[in-house]
Order: structure tokens, then sequence, then C-alpha cells
């Protein structure tokens, strides 16, 4: 009788015996934990590095209520994305975060435009000798939150793992611009447009290029 | 056989949680669902292959199954990913010359419609449809398929390798 057995037959066989209880994937328990990821760095911020003197004197400034919005949003929308690219399902819609992603473009956008003007001025308002520390230490607190959402993706079933990637680096790089924002004393949209965009940028490019080797199944 | 949803998605909940019994059914409900799903888009040599691929994949992403959401969609993203990651393996390999006839598939219950191959192909533009169904489902060669279809032989190239990437970023489209 057991001669008998097709491949497929002997394959099911086989899986039956391996199996072992497994905890699904839902959808809140990952979101919970992008969350706990992006708090977690803000408090290593404000734990090692102070906040911003406008912050300590509960006073912020507009400017960096609205960019550490933006890139909250983004991040979490971003975030939410790959949580939800892990159970992966024929009618999933995966483009809401285009949106949130178009609202923060404003802010290297709008620098940009300001920049058009008088190059020069736009470029030591942008506060060259500390931006590129800005990116830095943004790519560096986007590491936690990227390394939970990429083990989220390792144990559920991405479908378009080069998309993951992009938008895995996006929530990380937006998680670590948000933290680093509580320490960064800079509010002129040439700093924040250009060298917190370009931590994003960076961030998504790099998720982009390693995450799906990582991911892949 | 008609696979029920209700059934499948309790059995998976079971399996998830470690019943074999419920796994063993699940599997066997799966494979038979599978080889109707694939039987129209690969060539009748590779059906067993992928099937067993596809049963592979659900068995170690077993836990990327919510139990809240519906089991058919979810098989049908998995199944669609293997089938696209079969076809580009198939891609780099030589073509293989088909005999006979694919036999005819059953018919398809219209509520499987939106999950199916069929769909995810109507999205393709026609020519990079026709290229894939020519040389991957069909099995011709890439001059043999270039006569059929009047598109020149680097033509036909450039639409199977536009048509799968193109497939490969739809998986989950309805």
């Amino acid at each position: 009788m057991n001669a008998m057995r097709t491949d497929t037959e002997n394959l099911i066989s086989g899986l039956v015996d391996e199996l072992q209880p497994v905890r699904p994937l839902r959808f809140w328990r990952g979101l919970g934990l992008a969350l706990a990821a992006m708090a977690l760095t803000v408090i290593m911020v404000v734990t090692l590095g102070g906040v911003r003197p406008d912050l300590a004197a509960g006073r912020p400034d507009a400017m960096f209520l609205i960019a550490s919005g933006l890139f909250l949003l983004l991040g979490l929308a971003a975030a939410v994305t790959v949580v939800v690219m892990g159970s992966p399902r024929v009618g999933n819609s995966h483009d809401g975060w285009r949106w949130a992603a178009a609202m923060a473009g404003l802010l290297p956008l709008a620098a940009l435009l300001l920049a058009l003007g008088d190059f020069h001025a736009a470029w030591i308002a942008s506060e060259p000798e500390h931006g590129l520390l800005c990116t830095v230490y943004s790519l560096g607190l986007g590491l936690l939150t990227g390394a939970m959402l990429v083990l989220w993706l390792r144990r559920g079933a991405p479908t378009s793992p080069g998309y993951a990637g992009l938008l895995t680096g996006i929530a990380a790089g937006c998680a670590g611009v948000f933290a680093f924002s509580f320490a960064c004393p800079f509010d002129s949209i040439m700093h924040i447009g250009l060298w917190h965009g370009l931590a994003v940028a960076v961030s998504a490019f790099a998720g982009w290029l390693i995450v799906p080797r990582l991911v892949r199944w | 056989m008609k696979t029920e949803e209700a059934t499948l998605a309790r059995l998976t909940a079971m399996a998830q949680r470690g019943d074999r019994q419920a796994y063993g059914m699940l599997l066997s409900e799966c494979q038979t669902w599978l080889k109707g799903y694939f039987r129209r888009r690969i060539a009748p040599q590779h059906l067993d292959d992928l099937v067993q691929e596809t049963l592979l994949s659900l068995h170690r992403k077993l836990a990327s199954y919510d139990p809240n959401r519906p089991f058919l969609p979810w098989l049908a993203a998995i199944a669609r990913y293997r089938w696209v990651d079969h076809m580009r393996r198939l891609y780099k390999e030589e073509d293989e010359a088909i005999d006979g006839d694919i036999p005819a598939a059953p018919e398809e219950p219209a509520i499987a419609a939106r999950l199916s191959l069929e769909r995810l192909f109507s999205y393709l533009p026609q020519a990079q449809a026709k290229a894939i169904e020519l040389v991957k489902v069909e099995g011709l060669s890439i001059r043999e398929a270039s006569r059929a279809s009047g598109q020149s032989e680097s033509l036909v190239k450039v639409n199977i390798h536009r048509g799968l990437r193109k497939l490969a970023a739809m998986i989950e489209k309805e």
C-alpha cells in the first residue's frame, strides 16, 4: 500500500510528521512591536542625548512639531504596510503609505525650491557641519525598527520582497529621524529637508537593496 | 471536489495549534485545490513539482496565515508567488518541447475567479501574456514562439522578462 503512494502523498506525510505548533502572525501584534521599537528608540535618544531646549522648556517649536509629525506618520504608514505584507492575501493593497510619503516629501521639496534662489545661502542654512551627523545618527537609530520589521517579514511570507524592503527602509529611516528630532536643535527647512530627508532616502535605498535577500522565501 | 473556505480556515487554525490530523486533511485538500489552480497555467510535466513546492511553502509559512482572515486568498497568494518563481526558474533553463494537448481545466467556481491565475494574466499587455503563454505554458522554443506570435525572437525574450517581472509585482492583486 505504501509503495503505491505518490511523491506528493509522501511529501504530505513527511510534512505532517514535522508539524510543530506555530504562533500566527496577527496584525495588532506586528503593529505593537513596530510601535514598541519606535518608542524604545525615542527613549534611547532622550535618555542618552537629552532633549532640545524648546522641548525641555515645554514650548516645542512649530517646525519641530510639523516635521517630526510628518516623518512619524510616514514611518507608521510604512510600518503598517510591512506588517500587512507579512500575511499575504490576494486582494491586499499596499498603496496607502504613498499619501504619507507625498506629504513628508514636501519637506525636501520645499527646501529644494527655496535653495533655487540662493544655493550658497541655503547650504549654509542647512548647517552642513552638523547635518551629516544628523543623517548618520538617524540611520543608526532606525536600525532597531528596521531589524524588528525584517524579523517580522522573515516569519511571514512577503510576496514582493523588493517592495517590502523599500518600505522597511522607509519605516526604519523615519523612526530614526523622528527619534533624533528630539535631540536635534536645528529647525530650518533647509536642514530638515536636506539632512533628515537624506536619512530616509538612504535608509529606503539600503532597505530595497539589502532586505529582499533576508526575506525571500 | 469543491473546497470549502470555512472548513479550510478551521483546519489551518487547528494545524497552527499542532493538530496533525487536521494538518493532513488540510494538505490533502490543498493538493487537490492547487492541481486545479495551476493546471491551465503550467506545462503538465511541471504540475506535480509546482504543487509540491507550494505545499512546502505552505508548511514553512504556516504562521503567516491569520485565522481571522479568509483562507483561500492566502493560499492563492502563496500559490501565485511559487508559480511566478517557478516560471522564472524555467526561464533560465533550456526550453523543452511538450507533446500532446494540455488537459482542459475543470470548471472554476465563480467565487475563486478573482484569485485565479487567469485574472493575474489579464493584467498583462497582450504581447507579454502571449509570449509567456507560448514559451512557459505551452513549451514552445523561442523561435517557435516567435513564428507563432509574429514577434521577433528578441522581442519574445524581452516580453517574457517584462511579463514575469510584472506578474511578480502583482501577486496580491485581485
